[in-house]
């Protein structure tokens, strides 16, 4: 894939996720665990824009405390959700408006 | 509608040494926190389903661990995944059942919808949220808060980027940069306002604390552990810019004076793809200030606390708030405000009588004098110059994040209105404060903006006013109504 990837990673040293699942971001599969915060599974996977503003300009995680609303997406069933604070499970779908997954 | 004794907004070191002291003695609590999992951010806790321990093992989570424990053990009722909106006063809040002795209702909100709880005392312990400082580039992705990256790495086990820069004006920065070196990440540079501590002021620190130098070793350790890293450590630096195309690739720091100005000098620039900023903390009084409640400015503490008596006990019958509510003073200050305002609701509540209660207060206003004296030797050096912060944003600088309202129009509405002197009448002016963070990220900023116009105090400039919903909520969750029966 000749997506841009920057540097965050899952920290793997003496932490027991449970088995991943699949979640639906902007129609493509993205790799979480259960639990999780959807921003954490969406940096993880690549992604530094999370939404563009009225003006276009690009916002990711800003607090990851659920102050902010920079981080919102839309969840399908839930409505406009705070990335940091919708924990992931199998079958969430999210679109974030965002073409070109990782452009941001 | 749901009842209590007492409703404690928020399970951080406050509300949770509160709730375990109040159900010891029978009162019947409910808890209310907005995360999965009780904790706060100081104590935050990884998912459930992580497995393992929640904190992590060692010295500085021992008292999280405590906490957690006693009140995981005493039968309180946990609201968590809940979000308290709205402090009503029971004939605004609908049909109240009969014999209720509310005196408060909370309004609550959660995957369901909307709910209510009739409590005869609220219990605000709301925590607090980094210090938002709108610098250039601070909306670009990969700018975050320091509170923030820290809790990707202890809770969620995420290293939101490969390499970071630190900066600020806040010790927290040296715990979130050992926790980061720990990590494996790669440090680029760790930034401070203020000037390299001396040896002399390190002495005379300790005179302070008679020996107890528990506090200033838990910052040696982080200091050897970067020199030994060879990272960069700057004094006297403050952020000025942060840059990218679409996402951060690089910050700009900039030689300063002692009163946080830019002065001559190399600026240097360190490529990163994530930004910690951390210059301190904003207690989060959304709930108290809709109520009603007083408050005072007090910029050491983080600018607007929550006033109260000697029992936590607020302007407002029925309201008591413990913790960074009420200013910043860290976890240990923040449970033993807990403990002091649990005491004084039993002692409302006819549970202890007065002598019991002064006499189980004693000990506890002993250990809040010493921990408000150490809180203190932290806000002696670290209080962020908040004049000089809001002049970081040049007019091109978004300062409100949600309405894209920058430093510019601010300051032109200041210029075209030279009447107007508080933070609400910039509000109505220009936007800012209107959107979905309801001013929790702009309203400092802007009041720098106008204290800087009008040489106006910030205290005279005041806070936006806050109304329900403290936080937005889907118009599906308000259309439910009540979901509770009445």
């Amino acid at each position: 894939m000749a997506r841009l990837r920057h540097g965050a990673r899952r920290l793997t040293d003496g932490i027991l996720r449970p088995a991943p699942v699949t979640v639906e971001l902007d129609g493509e599969p993205l790799e979480a665990y259960p639990g999780e915060s959807l921003a954490t599974a969406m940096l993880a996977g690549g992604r530094r824009a999370f939404r563009a503003t009225r003006s276009g300009a690009p916002r990711g995680p800003l607090c990851n405390m659920g102050v902010c609303f920079d981080c919102v997406v839309l969840v399908e069933g839930l409505g406009e959700a705070r990335a940091c604070m919708t924990a992931v499970h199998e079958g969430l779908r999210v679109h974030t408006g965002l073409q070109g997954d990782g452009a941001g | 509608m749901e009842q209590a004794e007492v409703a404690i907004v928020g399970a951080g070191p406050a509300g949770l040494a509160a709730a375990a002291l109040l159900a010891e003695h029978g009162a019947d609590v409910v808890v209310i926190d907005e995360r999965p999992r009780a904790g706060g951010q100081i104590y935050r806790q990884p998912p459930e389903s992580f497995g393992g321990e929640g904190l992590p093992p060692g010295r500085s989570y021992a008292a999280g661990r405590a906490l957690l424990a006693a009140a995981g053990a005493s039968g309180l009722r946990w609201q968590t995944r809940t979000l308290a909106w709205g402090l009503f006063e029971p004939q605004d809040a609908g049909p109240v059942p009969e014999g209720a002795a509310a005196a408060w209702v909370v309004a609550l909100a959660d995957d369901g919808g909307i709910r209510r709880l009739a409590a005869r005392h609220v219990l605000i312990c709301a925590g607090a949220y980094d210090l938002p400082v709108a610098f250039p580039g601070w909306t670009l992705p990969g700018v975050m808060t320091a509170g923030g990256v820290q809790a990707f790495v202890k809770s969620e086990k995420l290293l939101p980027g490969r390499r970071f820069v630190l900066a600020g004006a806040h010790p927290l920065l040296l715990t979130v940069a050992d926790q980061l070196l720990h990590a494996g990440a790669e440090l680029a540079a760790v930034v401070f306002a203020q000037p390299a501590p001396r040896l002399s002021e390190g002495a005379a620190v300790a005179m302070r604390l008679r020996g107890r130098l528990t506090p200033v070793l838990e910052l040696v350790g982080p200091l050897r552990r970067l020199r030994r890293h060879k990272v960069p450590l700057l004094f006297s630096h403050l952020l000025r810019a942060a840059e990218g195309e679409g996402a951060l690739e690089a910050v700009r720091v900039a030689p300063i004076s002692p009163g946080w100005r830019f002065v001559p000098g190399a600026e240097l620039r360190f490529a990163c793809d994530t930004l910690a900023f951390g210059y301190g903390f904003v207690p989060s009084t959304e709930l108290p200030r809709q109520a009603g409640c007083s408050h005072r400015w007090k910029p050491r503490e983080g600018g607007w606390v929550t006033e109260h008596d000697d029992w936590m006990r607020t302007s407002r019958a029925g309201i008591s708030v413990a913790g960074e509510t009420t200013g910043i003073g860290g976890a240990e200050q923040a449970a033993e405000e807990g403990r002091l305002a649990a005491l004084g609701l039993l002692r409302e509540l006819a549970r202890l009588d007065r002598g019991q209660a002064a006499r189980a207060a004693a000990p506890v206003r002993r250990r809040l004098r010493r921990r408000r004296a150490l809180s203190g030797l932290v806000q002696d050096r670290f209080e962020p110059v908040y004049g000089a912060l809001g002049a970081l944003a040049d007019d091109a600088t978004v300062v409100c994040r949600c309405e894209e309202v920058t430093a510019g129009t601010v300051r032109s509405a200041l210029a075209t209105h030279p009447h107007l002197g508080t933070a609400d009448a910039v509000k109505l002016l220009t936007r800012v404060g209107m959107g979905p963070c309801q001013g929790r990220f702009c309203m400092l900023t802007v009041a720098s903006l106008i204290a800087e116009a009008t040489g106006r105090e910030l205290a005279e400039v005041g806070a936006f006013h806050a109304r329900p919903p403290a936080k937005p909520l889907p118009l599906w969750q308000l259309a439910t109504a009540w979901s509770d029966p009445s």
